[in-house]
Order: structure tokens, then C-alpha cells, then sequence
């Protein structure tokens, strides 16, 4: 299996050979790759040097954690890259935006209304959690619409709470 | 005299006090919310009861129910921690009032230390210095607060009267953007303690934070015990503490001087207990008085490393009556202490707080280690407290060896399952300006980003491009267990379609 996995401008071209074996842009490594306990935290031994890292998935790739370091990493097999290829710029980008609880909290303030126009920055809504007062900043420019909460609601994680438009 | 203690607080503070209790021999009830059923202080402490709901107001925050259980239990003593009711006089009152020791200076040293206006007031009058600001009166209006921050200058900082740990505090550049500030201040400041009273701050640029540890009996006996060094902060909530300050260093001279400065502002409200004295430093040695907390403080392990006291112990040692057993002479500084606060926040994305259910953890051991924690894997990381999962405390002969010590213990700690602070501590440990010694109380906020600190180093990409290329065809080989690929009913754009209304 062949996949294309870039990090920040990066791309490398890996291909998985067998249980053991990868080749990275056509240098083969040994590579023993354990998941440890069934955690997102994997041992694996390249040609015996040892690395630990934790891999999660995130909405703009996985995150590997790897000696105290974050590294955002995009992997598409062959087909996906192609597919891509054919479609341009992902959706993401002329979408509208859904601000999104990121943790569990209690709403306390919304400092924008329905329909105001907000520009990249801007506090949409104030979170509080875990003592600590969060703003929520728009990450683009647009309008604010489908606001869903009210200050004083206690809001799940991930609840989407209000959309730029 | 008491044999049995009510620890009167949660995680990781509740566990350290037990473990002071175990080791004199005394029994201890812990009180617990409906979230905390599982937590460490429940299952480490010889008796438990429950206080209420999740929310800190309904549980930790009870003072009735917390006195009905000391009484049920029959402790004779409660331990507030720090946080929650260990600041409030009433609580220490109510103690007091119910035949209870607290452990803790008297009612009336938190209610003169903890209205932060009279305590700048009380400590002046003592010929201590202070910050400029808006002293005596606690219950400014707007409109005269904002008469008055010209004659101050700016930068200024409006806190909150009730105030610690950063909340209701912001940072005034300009007088224009002052009455938002204000109102912001006080919403916060109102939240957080129930009293929106602010009052105002010089701003000192270029200050350090740096904070006297006083131990006082109850026989007139106040000794200090060197100081800390808390300058590394973001949003007025330390991060790092070290023990003792580079700052001050060999300056035996002004590290006694600000003890006894210390000394005497304890002594001026006639405090007993363990306790500690903010003071802002200038580049010049000037040092101004801040603040009392009137608590034991989340950062007092770095201070028992290098003095080799246990302060806690210490703590209920002075609430049994005991005479001090130490002289000033008797304290002497030994070696170096670092403390990380490792909180459940995540440094990639403006430090917001991550909850969830801490799956997998392997604790840094080994020579000079200690770790201060109240988690354990299993344990879920709940939005109704504060953010910190532990503490990370680091000796060393020298502060070289204490940082080289952090950087190994910093690589060995391993949490799974929330977002933690670790890479954030891990860069600090290689920042140039932090080995130096050389930050102030604007250094993380303004002169580090975790971004930069990484852009130079040794990149591990290829090994990071295999790792997640492994575990993204782990997963893919998984699904096509499940379901054969290209076999959606629908078109890429209709489906693409769905998924966008599906996340609105």
C-alpha cells in the first residue's frame, strides 16, 4: 500500500512493504511498530532506534506527539490524493464556519448578535470551564447567524453554539 | 488535642495533606462531590462523605454540610487546602464556632489579608512597601476608579478585591478602553468569588514575582522560610516555580530583607500558620508588597526541598498548639527546586482547557523526581474544577542539574486521553532566556511562543510521517473489515452535501 503523507510543506512517499518493512521515498527501513494496550500511544523501533509517540485524529489530520513536539500530519493513500486532485480546494474553504464547544461549559457571555458582521479574531462567545473563562474567537470573517445558546446554558463538548456565515 | 482531620478540598492537594496525616499518625475524612466518588482522596483517606452535587457551590463550597460531617465524624480539625473556602473567613469562623480546629492563621488575619485593599492598607501602616494603586477603600464606583487611574498611570491592572488566581484581573493600556475592562472585571470577579469589588494597580514593567513562605505559631514564633521565584505566568496563573529565585541567588542580603519585611507583615495581623507574601521585584531590587494568600500554596514543595521541612506537617504540628521547632537560623537553603504545573490544557490551541478520561499514564520516577497528583488512569478529567492534574517537582545540586532533571522527567511522563501542558514546560526547558534565568512576569506571554521555540529544533518528521502513516493504514485495513470501500449509495458531492448539515 502507497501512501502520500505531508507535514507542514513537506511530502514523503511511503509505501508499506510487509510486517516489517516500509519504504520511505524508496529507502526501506525495518520498522517494528507496536500499539501499546490498545492506547493511541505506539512504540516502534526504526532499524532499532526507539520512539515513542501518541497519534490522535484530529479534524485537520493526526497529531503525532512525538519527543515532546506536535506534528500535524496528512496522509492520503493514492486514490485520495487523486480524488482530491479533481476537486480543488476542499469544502472547508467556501464553507461556513460552525463554532463548536470544545469543552464541556456554561455560556457566559455571547458578545456578538444575530446577523452581526465579525471579522478574524473576534470573540464570539465566552466559555467558562474548568474556572477558567474561555473566548471562542471566529477564525475568518462573515456574518454571525444560527445562534443556538443564551448566557447561562450549560453546553456539552462539541455542541455546535452559533455559525459564521 | 485532635487525632483525626477533615480535609475540607479535592485532587491533588487533598491527597498531599492525607499523606502528611498518615505520616503522624492521624486519621483523615475526606469529603467528596457526586463527580469525585472515584477519585484518589476518597479512596486514599480512612473515611469519606459525600457532600453534594458536582458543582463546587453545592459541595466543596458547603460550609454547613461540611461541618455536619466533621461532626458526624467526629474530626477535631479541618484542613481547607487551598482554593475554594481556604481564603474565606467565615469558613474559619464557622470552624471555630463549632468547636473545630482550622488549620490555618485566625478568622480575622484571612478577613484583614483577604479584603486585598485593607490588607495593602494594614502592611503600609507597618512601613512595608506597596504597589501604588487604589488602596483603603474596597468599594469603589466605576466613575471614581476611573478618576483616579490618571494619578496612578498607566499600564495599570484592575483586580478584584476577593481576588487570586488571576480571575477578575485585567491589564489597562489606555483610559479609553477602561470602562470595558472594568465591566468585564467585575463579570468575572462576581462569578468567581460572588463580590464584583475591584480596585486598581500600577502596573510594574519588567517585575518579578517572587513570594516569602512564613511559617508562625501560636507562641509568637514567625519564621520565613526563603523565597520562590513565580514570575513564569499566563493570564496570572503560575505556571513554573522555582526555589529558590535566580533573581535573587547569592543576594543573602535581600532574600533576609524581604523575609523579614515577611515577618513583620504577618506579624501585623497577627497571623499563625503557614502563609506566604507577594511581593512584585523590580529590575533595582526595589520590592513592593502585593498580596497575602493566607493558605498553604499550590507551590510549596519546591520551598520543602530546598529547606528540607515538610510544610503541611509543619501546618498541623502549629494548629495541635506546638511550639515551632525551628529558629530563623535553623533555615537554610540547600540545592534547587523546580516545579511544572501540569495542567489539562492544551499549549497548540490558546491553552483551552481538555476534559476527559485519563486512559493511560506513566508517571516520571527515578533520582529527584516528585510528583504531586490526585489522577490515576481511569479517572476522568471533569469541566467542574480546575485544570490542574499535577504537579511535577524536580531537585537538583544546582539549578543546571534541576533543569536538565525536568527536561528527563518532562520526556518520561506520559498522559493519555486529555490534552496536557507538558510540551509547552518542555520547550520552556530549552528556551534560552529560561536557562538564563533572565524572565520576567510578561516573558510567556510576550517573549515565548511555543510555535517559534519549535521551529528551530531538530525536526523528527520522516519518523512522525511513518508513525502516522502506520496507524492511518492500521485503521484503514480495520474499516475494510467492516465495509467495502467505494460502496456509498450516493455521489461525492450530494454526500459532501450531508456531512456539511450533519456538522452544522
Amino acid at each position: 500500500m502507497k501512501y502520500v503523507t505531508s507535514i507542514d510543506e513537506r511530502e514523503f512517499l511511503i509505501e508499506i512493504l510487509n510486517d516489517r518493512q516500509v519504504a520511505v521515498d524508496g529507502v526501506v527501513y525495518n520498522v517494528d511498530f507496536e500499539s501499546l494496550s490498545d492506547q493511541p500511544i505506539h512504540s516502534m523501533l526504526v532499524d532499532n532506534r526507539s520512539y515513542e509517540a501518541s497519534v490522535y485524529p484530529s479534524d485537520e489530520g493526526w497529531q503525532v506527539l512525538l519527543r515532546g513536539r506536535l506534528y500535524l500530519v496528512q496522509v492520503e493513500d493514492e486514490r485520495e490524493k487523486r480524488l482530491r486532485a479533481s476537486l480543488g480546494s476542499g469544502p472547508a474553504e467556501y464553507g461556513e464556519f460552525h463554532l463548536k464547544a470544545p469543552m464541556p461549559g456554561l455560556i457566559v457571555a455571547i458578545p456578538v448578535s444575530e446577523g452581526q458582521e465579525v471579522v478574524k479574531g473576534d470573540v464570539l462567545v465566552v466559555l467558562e470551564s474548568m474556572k477558567m473563562q474561555n473566548e471562542l474567537r471566529s477564525p475568518r470573517a462573515g456574518k454571525v447567524a444560527r445562534l443556538r445558546f443564551k448566557p447561562g446554558d450549560s453546553v456539552e463538548q462539541k455542541a455546535t453554539l452559533l455559525s459564521v456565515v | 488535642m485532635f487525632n483525626k482531620v477533615l480535609i475540607a478540598n479535592r485532587g491533588e492537594i487533598a491527597v498531599r495533606i492525607i499523606r502528611a496525616c498518615r505520616e503522624l499518625g492521624m486519621q483523615t475524612v475526606a469529603v467528596y462531590s457526586e463527580a469525585d466518588r472515584q477519585a484518589l482522596h476518597v479512596r486514599l483517606a480512612d473515611e469519606a462523605h459525600l457532600l453534594g452535587p458536582a458543582p463546587s457551590r453545592d459541595s466543596y463550597l458547603r460550609i454547613d454540610r461540611l461541618i455536619d460531617v466533621a461532626r458526624q465524624s467526629g474530626a477535631g480539625a479541618i484542613h481547607p487546602g487551598y482554593g475554594f473556602l481556604a481564603e474565606r473567613a467565615e469558613f474559619a469562623q464557622a470552624c471555630v464556632e463549632a468547636g473545630l480546629i482550622f488549620i490555618g492563621p485566625k478568622p480575622s488575619s484571612i478577613a484583614s489579608m483577604g479584603d486585598k485593599a485593607v490588607a495593602r492598607a494594614t502592611v503600609a501602616a507597618t512601613g512595608v512597601p506597596v504597589v501604588p494603586g487604589t488602596e483603603g477603600e474596597g468599594a469603589l464606583r466605576d466613575a471614581e476608579l476611573l478618576a483616579m487611574a490618571p494619578t496612578i498611570g498607566f499600564p495599570l491592572l484592575i483586580k478584584a478585591t476577593a481576588g487570586g488566581g488571576g480571575k477578575g484581573m485585567r491589564e489597562v493600556q489606555h483610559l479609553e478602553e477602561m470602562p470595558g475592562l472594568l465591566h468585564a472585571a467585575r463579570r468575572e470577579a462576581e462569578a468567581a468569588f460572588g463580590d464584583g469589588n475591584v480596585y486598581l494597580e500600577k502596573l510594574l514593567e519588567g517585575a518579578r514575582h517572587i513570594e516569602i513562605q512564613i511559617l508562625a505559631d501560636n507562641h509568637g514564633n514567625v519564621v520565613h522560610l526563603g523565597e520562590r521565584e513565580c514570575s513564569l505566568q499566563r493570564r496570572h496563573q503560575k505556571l513554573l516555580e522555582e526555589c529558590p529565585s535566580p533573581f535573587v541567588g547569592d543576594d543573602d542580603e535581600l532574600r533576609q530583607r524581604m523575609g523579614a519585611v515577611a515577618v513583620r507583615a504577618a506579624q501585623a495581623v497577627d497571623y499563625v500558620n503557614a502563609g506566604t507574601i507577594e511581593f512584585l521585584v523590580d529590575k533595582d531590587k526595589n520590592f513592593f508588597f502585593l498580596e497575602m494568600n493566607t493558605r498553604l500554596q499550590v507551590e510549596h514543595p519546591v520551598t520543602e526541598i530546598v529547606t528540607g521541612l515538610d510544610i503541611v506537617k509543619e501546618q498541623i504540628r502549629i494548629a495541635r498548639g506546638r511550639h515551632m521547632r525551628h529558629t530563623q537560623e535553623d533555615i537554610q537553603l540547600s540545592g534547587w527546586a523546580i516545579d511544572c504545573r501540569i495542567n489539562a490544557e492544551d499549549p497548540y490551541n490558546h491553552f483551552l482547557p481538555s476534559t476527559g478520561v485519563i486512559s493511560h499514564m506513566i508517571l516520571p520516577t527515578g533520582p529527584g523526581v516528585r510528583v504531586d497528583t490526585g489522577v490515576y488512569p481511569g479517572f476522568e478529567i471533569s469541566p467542574y474544577y480546575d485544570s490542574l492534574i499535577s504537579k511535577l517537582i524536580v531537585s537538583g545540586e544546582t539549578r543546571g542539574e534541576a533543569i536538565l532533571r525536568m527536561r528527563r522527567a518532562l520526556e518520561e511522563y506520559k498522559i493519555i486521553g486529555v490534552r496536557t501542558n507538558i510540551p509547552f514546560h518542555q520547550r520552556l526547558m530549552d528556551s534560552h532566556r529560561f536557562m538564563g534565568g533572565q524572565y520576567d512576569t510578561r516573558f510567556v506571554e510576550e517573549r515565548f511562543s511555543i510555535e517559534a521555540a519549535e521551529e528551530g529544533k531538530e525536526s523528527q518528521a520522516d519518523i512522525a510521517a511513518i508513525l502516522a502513516t502506520l496507524v492511518a493504514h492500521e485503521q484503514a485495513q480495520r474499516a475494510a473489515h467492516i465495509i467495502q470501500r467505494g460502496e456509498r449509495d450516493t455521489t461525492n458531492w450530494k454526500w459532501v452535501g450531508r456531512w456539511e448539515r450533519m456538522h452544522r
